[in-house]
């Protein structure tokens, strides 16, 4: 799992996994029953305080999302919560309004809205593009 | 009272350097084990006075200054004995040689981890090197003394701005160090840093200093959410006291021809406040702790100012 944070955006760091893992396991990147890296690995990996991942994954948890399992680590739920379809799509139809209006001031067509969304769908699926390495 | 549990109690300390000149004013705040809690301020607001007397380098003039439940004034040794300390203006002792000086360090405190001593210092790159502290680089030095700092498995951690001069690369493997001391020991720690993103990474509380008097003490994920930029026309209110004297803002200021005040609570509930109150339309938006930092204790900018 690649996460990458960025101290200067407007959200603070723990809603920033918090973002990405529910991205990943939305685009089947993680998938129900995965072992999520642990606490420790990761704040060292982000270099980020451990209380910060831990406040992360405990959110997470209570959303439903992930389970932690004592002494085994922490893994993403077996039975994702979901929410009933018409709340699903009227809370749909509010980001969608404000994306349109987004798209629609900045003189873009609804053509290109729907371009961006395949291109987003494709991101959400296989990842975000991640820096080039250098080859061994 | 001094809890026990507490690892550093301030109370209501003020400390001045020239009469009637204080440069801490009223300071009261604790930190419990474990705690991390990062000293933000301008230059001069009192960040290092502030660690000075936790270190039991300087006396407050009035209040009281608990470390470990005890006095720094008047146990140094046993306080410090259970503190690290790193800052930007440290010296060490330029003639020795690093293994003279880690030797030093190591005879002075009873518990000192000789594995964490060769982990860190093959991470720095200075297994094989004794050279002189006068030598080494700026980066170098500063890790040597934060090796010299944390190798006696500290409760406390103090670094007043410790990655102050240093490259990003170096600042970075300082904050790695740091962390990993979190991980393991789950040390509490004091910082000063102007670095917002460092202050971001290690994560806890902030405490904003301004004018010697603690201006916010909030958790840090907290104040971030919790807390909002509105851009006010100023031709919609005249006085920015009227402003100020809202409730929930933390501090306005004047920006060409807008007042900027910094609000607690979303947008949503900012913009409404602000409709009830002076019925003008204000743009409220979140912003970045950097930003946020600038605004509570950046100076005016009133049109026509210079």
């Amino acid at each position: 799992m690649y996460l990458a944070i960025n101290p200067a955006d407007d959200l603070p760091i723990y809603r920033q996994i918090m973002r990405q893992i529910m991205d990943a396991i939305a685009g089947g990147r993680l998938q129900s029953g995965e072992r999520l890296t642990s606490h420790r690995e990761l704040s060292e990996q982000l270099v980020i305080a451990p209380l910060t991942v831990k406040k992360a994954y405990d959110e997470l948890e209570a959303l439903g999302y992930i389970e932690s399992q004592r002494g085994r680590g922490t893994f993403v739920s077996a039975r994702l919560p979901r929410i009933t379809p018409a709340v699903r799509t009227a809370q749909l139809k509010v980001a969608a309004q404000a994306l349109l209006s987004q798209a629609y001031l900045a003189g873009l067509e609804y053509s290109d809205v729907l371009r961006v969304i395949k291109d987003a769908d494709r991101e959400l699926t296989d990842g975000p593009v991640q820096p080039q390495r250098k080859a061994q | 009272m001094t809890t026990p549990a507490s690892i550093i109690e301030f109370n209501d300390v003020a400390r001045s350097y020239k009469k009637d000149k204080p440069v801490l004013d009223g300071v009261t705040f604790s930190m419990q084990p474990g705690e991390v809690v990062a000293l933000l301020g301008r230059n001069a607001s009192g960040k290092t006075t502030l660690i000075n007397l936790a270190m039991g380098m300087l006396f407050p003039h009035r209040g009281t200054v608990r470390v470990f439940g005890m006095s720094p004034i008047d146990e140094p040794v046993v306080v410090k004995s259970r503190i690290g300390y790193v800052s930007e203006t440290q010296v060490l002792p330029p003639g020795s040689r690093i293994s003279e000086l880690i030797a030093f360090h190591r005879y002075l405190y009873k518990k000192w981890d000789i594995q964490l001593e060769k982990d860190l210092l093959r991470r720095f790159g200075l297994s094989n090197n004794d050279s002189r502290i006068k030598q080494l680089s700026k980066g170098q030095a500063r890790q040597v003394a934060l090796l010299c700092a944390v190798c006696h498995r500290p409760e406390l951690l103090v670094l007043d701005e410790p990655a102050g001069g240093l490259d990003p690369a170096a600042r970075r493997e300082f904050l790695e160090t740091s962390i990993q001391l979190l991980n393991s020991e789950g040390s509490a720690i004091l910082f000063s840093s102007h670095h917002m993103g460092d202050v971001e990474r290690l994560g806890g509380r902030a405490l904003l200093l301004d004018a010697g008097k603690v201006r916010i003490d909030s958790d840090l994920d907290a104040l971030r959410e919790n807390s909002c930029l509105a851009v006010i026309p100023q031709y919609a209110v005249t006085n920015l006291s009227d402003i100020q004297k809202l409730d929930g803002c933390l501090g306005a200021r004047s920006m060409t021809n807008d007042w900027h005040a910094i609000f607690r609570g979303t947008p949503v509930e900012t913009r409404a406040k602000l409709l009830a109150a002076f019925n003008v339309e204000a743009q409220c938006v979140r912003i970045p702790l950097e930003e946020l930092f600038v605004e509570l204790v950046g100076g005016d900018r009133s049109a026509g100012a210079v």
